[in-house]
């Protein structure tokens, strides 16, 4: 039903089912690194809107354990299942979806854990091997997102996580 | 004697909450073709209930090893190596990454894959975001 209400504008829109994130945060004892290629993001071409989704559950750390603690102690998924990004390039002219990657900004509201903060980030957007290409880096403290770390590891994990984006766009309805 | 006693019991003590912490450390991840599934359904009738109460089914199915029949839309291999399957529904249907160990293993059931035809699935399903996330997912039967 979605989908073919979507047919007549299925120019002005782009999609990556199959995006990348990762959150990586350094510790003496060992990295840690939760990784998922599930995100969905939706890229307005007409407005410079990006929407941008991630599944808590979908991260996949190296160890079981630390899985287990980012899913029920830390993002409490069942609780927040998803972690949701909406925002629009700034100074946003749609000639950039035709050029070269070429760095942007995007403000928007980050939401996390059921917190809700407005944020600008920098981020890259253009045509990589005749493909629509959006990657980024940002930081974000945890703590700005009520995620509670427990004292006895805080000292240890760094006060800012790095989280990592990137999407090969697809027109949509195709 | 009492001392030396006290002594070995605390090292008794000490090795095994040393083991067990060790070995909680290092569980490996679920092995999903060793594990039963919680629910057998067609994919149709999840798709129904994910688009009914989104909230209800992500409860019930989040986390749970699902046992899923339906029809292969497609088959890729995605930039990381992983092999992708989608049922029912290019868009809006259920998106299952194989999982790698089982997939390099199984690499002949996988190229053998028909587009169009029945498959059944196993895997945990990670919830709803535009298509039912199932991962990581290994092939049951396919026909």
């Amino acid at each position: 039903m979605l989908v073919a209400s979507l047919g007549a504008i299925s120019q002005s829109k782009f999609i990556s089912k199959n995006a990348y994130i990762s959150f990586y945060s350094s510790t003496p004892l060992e990295d840690i690194l939760g990784e998922s290629n599930e995100a969905v993001t939706i890229l307005n071409a007409e407005t410079g809107e990006i929407a941008f989704q991630a599944l808590m559950t979908t991260f996949h750390f190296k160890r079981a354990l630390m899985e287990e603690h980012f899913n029920e102690n830390y993002m409490e998924s069942t609780k927040f299942p998803k972690a949701k990004f909406n925002g629009k390039i700034d100074g946003y002219n749609s000639s950039i979806l035709s050029g070269p990657v070429n760095d942007i900004k995007v403000t928007g509201i980050l939401s996390v854990h059921g917190v809700d903060k407005t944020i600008t980030i920098s981020a890259k957007l253009g045509l990589e091997d005749g493909k629509l290409v959006g990657l980024s880096n940002f930081k974000v403290i945890p703590e700005n997102y009520g995620i509670k770390i427990p004292s006895l590891v805080r000292d240890k994990i760094g006060k800012e996580m790095e989280i990592t984006v990137k999407a090969n766009y697809l027109p949509f309805g195709n | 004697m009492k001392i030396k006693y006290a002594i070995v019991l605390a090292l008794v003590v000490i090795a095994v909450g040393a083991g067990i912490g060790l070995k909680m450390f290092f569980k490996p991840h679920a092995d999903i073709s060793k594990l039963k599934a919680e629910f057998k359904l067609d994919a149709s009738a999840l798709i129904s209930e994910f688009e009914l109460d989104e909230n209800a089914a992500t409860t019930k199915y989040s986390e749970k090893i699902l046992e899923i029949n339906g029809e292969l839309k497609s088959k890729n291999k995605m930039q990381n190596g992983t092999d992708l399957l989608i049922l029912e529904d290019e868009m809006q249907g259920i998106s299952c990454q194989l999982d790698s160990v089982w997939a390099s293993a199984n690499q002949p059931t996988i190229q053998s894959l028909q587009i169009g035809k029945s498959i059944t699935i196993k895997g945990i399903c990670k919830g709803y975001l535009m298509e039912i996330k199932v991962s990581p997912a290994i092939i049951v039967n396919s026909h």
